[in-house]
């Protein structure tokens, strides 16, 4: 890549990771974890972006070109020809079941039962191929149709070549616009896999009352798989943080109470794993988490970056995350649609004098940048953190860069369906080198289980 | 101290088991269904409280009103042709999720408790387009329309409903109170709503006032 465009990137990227690390940067990062704006900056519809995957990098391209100051963005999330492929029916998505200009929305569905916990627990290979998939799949709904037979192969090659598509995204990125992705690999709270997907919010508002135990076993027995399908699509690299989304957890879904007890425990777990095998993690605290926030002071300083929404009040959280972990956030959506660039402005002059004082603070809306916000309060927003929330001259910061794993680090035991050693007995043993014909055995093994964990939410 | 029934502080405490087995206990000794209903709402209406003071949340919620289905499926085929005396309603309020959004847990715990404080709800569900809202106030004769979403591409269509409310001369009889995760007094001045309503007590709240 061009010398200028290496520079920009390593800039941009040091800026981000600085900030992240509580380290001080050259001026307050501007960074969303879903800019949901960008994706309909350059004219596309919703419907356009979610299907047509020749928009991204023409999207990606526009956004970075009218607005160089952002420093990390990642936009969309899904890909819809890859959800018709097998009839995945936890969205309504834009110009299939909604309007073509209006923004995907989740399904809300009991797809486990209240009895099926056991199931989960102990054989989840077989409760995901006999259960959930059935009722997830409207392609599947009939296991060993034909039908059902495509739904899985057309399934698992939209998988690949999303990946695909996404790979080369973050790469033309990179090496065309010197611009960073603001995560990399995604994974959801263990309490919310049974929250949305599985069992819906009125199934585990019931669970919590009538087997608490059942889903407090469910949450512990979920980690290693959330861990390992993090990581496996995770930045190979260690540059950008794993991204949570944080639904049910916020304030009042559970009582403060039920959130020590239910929510916290194993999400601590999760990402103390994650942290451990050297990544950093971007935590959306989607609504209010306000009596929740406190509790991200039990993990390593400066390894979770925590967006704080708007329902959130931002000045508490400095407070109480101050010198833990850095916030992001603090410019009201609403402001982004419906204000003027003047009072874009005031807010943020007030955010860098009070919030972003002395780092540990990226600038953001609540969570994301709207589909609606109007151009010029986005450009309003950037100026105004150029003018007021400025550091220094430089950025004092080693570039974090890392593809190795933390000596001694070794990922949970990863899920295999079919062990080697009853492949290799049904050879009758092999000829030549062993080690190279397992690795690869277990690593389609291995992707087989976690693209179908891919599809729990 | 309180001084619930049995069935009522066992309710409130959403003791499963043992409402169950209260309520089982009165039909074998020909209690008059319609008293034990009343038991159970008394319950209801308490836990109803206890949620606006944040004593009880979500889970409790919910719980409670899936008891008092079960109850109800047990009881109401013994009702016959009984009329329940329903105590009069103290007003009647239009609610329902604005167009394209399809969110409804906010607006649901809306409705239960305004429910529960005895007003009349007209739950017109979601996605619900203007005209709809419109139709409903006019029929209903409801001083008070609540708009919720969750979703904030819907500010637009919070104004339209109050435009349209508008247009069809009812601004004058018929409030219009927001609610949902994206509102706040920004939002309610753009859309020319009255009332913005920030948690479900809220909501209530607007209503007394309304209604008073």
């Amino acid at each position: 890549m061009p010398e200028e465009t290496r520079k920009l990137y390593e800039e941009r990227l040091k800026r981000y990771q600085a900030a992240i690390a509580l380290a001080v940067p050259d001026r307050i990062p501007i960074s969303a974890g879903s800019n949901y704006f960008a994706e309909v900056y350059a004219g596309h519809t919703n419907q356009e972006f979610i299907y047509n995957s020749n928009a991204w990098s023409e999207a990606d391209a526009r956004f970075v070109h009218d607005f160089p100051e952002v420093d990390a963005f990642r936009s969309g999330r899904f890909w819809g020809p890859a959800h018709d492929a097998v009839g995945f029916n936890l969205y309504k998505l834009p110009g299939r079941d909604l309007p073509p200009r209006t923004q995907f929305q989740f399904v809300e569905g009991e797809r486990m039962k209240a009895d099926e916990y056991h199931l989960l627990i102990n054989n989840p290979v077989e409760f995901l191929f006999e259960r959930y998939l059935p009722r997830a799949f409207s392609d599947f709904q009939e296991p060993g149709s034909i039908r059902s037979f495509m739904a899985l192969i057309k399934g698992s090659t939209a998988s690949a070549m999303l990946g695909g598509l996404m790979k080369a995204r973050s790469q033309y990125m990179q090496t065309e616009l010197g611009m960073p992705q603001s995560m990399g690999g995604v994974f959801l709270a263990p309490f919310d896999y049974l929250a949305d997907g599985l069992r819906g919010l009125r199934g585990i508002m019931l669970d919590v009352r009538r087997q608490p135990d059942k889903v407090l076993e469910a949450c512990e027995a979920l980690i290693p798989d959330i861990v390992n399908a993090a990581l496996a699509i995770a930045d190979p690299l260690r540059r950008y943080p794993i991204f949570v989304p944080l639904h049910r957890g916020a304030y009042p879904f559970l009582a403060p109470k039920q959130f020590d007890e239910f929510y916290w425990p194993s999400l601590k777990k999760v990402m103390t794993m994650l942290i451990d095998a050297g990544y950093t993690i971007r935590a959306y605290l989607e609504g209010n988490w306000g009596p929740n926030w406190h509790h991200f002071r039990e993990l390593p300083k400066g390894k979770v970056l925590c967006d704080i929404d708007i329902q959130g009040n931002i000045f508490k959280a400095k407070e109480e995350l101050g010198g833990y972990q850095c916030i992001a956030g603090g410019v009201p959506d609403s402001t982004l649609i419906l204000g003027t660039p003047d009072e874009v402005r005031e807010r943020v002059k007030l955010l860098c004098e009070t919030v972003g004082k002395d780092g540990g603070f990226i600038i953001n809306g609540g969570c994301g940048i709207p589909y609606d916000s109007k151009p010029e309060n986005f450009r309003a927003m950037i100026n105004a953190t150029l003018e007021y929330g400025r550091y220094s001259d430089t950025t004092k910061f080693e570039l974090q860069i890392n593809p190795n794993q933390p000596a001694g680090w070794q990922p949970p035991k990863r899920r295999i369906v079919t062990p080697w050693e009853v492949k290799r007995k049904e050879l009758g043993g092999v000829m030549g080198d062993e080690e190279i014909i397992k690795q690869h055995w277990e690593m389609f093994e291995h992707m087989a289980f976690n693209w179908i964990f891919s599809w729990l939410w | 101290m309180s001084n619930f029934t049995e069935l009522t502080q066992a309710f409130i405490n959403l003791d499963e088991e043992k409402v169950y087995g209260l309520v089982q206990k009165k039909i074998a000794a020909g209690e008059d269904p319609v008293g034990i209903i009343k038991e159970c709402n008394e319950g209801m209406t308490e836990i109803g409280k206890l949620f606006e003071q944040n004593e009880y949340f979500l889970s409790e919620l919910i719980m409670s009103g899936e008891i008092f289905k079960s109850i109800m499926a047990k009881l109401e085929p013994m009702l016959g042709d009984v009329q329940q005396e329903n105590e009069p309603s103290k007003g009647t309020v239009v609610i329902g999720t604005v167009k394209e959004d399809i969110h409804d847990i906010g607006k649901d715990i809306v409705v239960s408790m305004l429910r529960g404080t005895g007003y009349e709800v007209v739950d017109l569900g979601v996605d619900v387009p203007a005209d709809k809202f419109v139709a409903a106030a006019k029929e209903t004769g409801a001083k008070l329309v609540g708009l919720s979403c969750l979703l904030n591409f819907t500010f637009p269509e919070l104004k339209k409903v109050v435009d349209e409310l508008d247009a069809a001369g009812l601004r004058d009889t018929v409030k219009v109170a927001i609610g949902g995760a994206p509102c706040n007094e920004e939002v309610r001045k753009f859309a020319g709503a009255d009332y913005y309503a920030k948690d479900a007590a809220a909501a209530v709240s607007i209503c007394k006032e309304i209604y008073q």
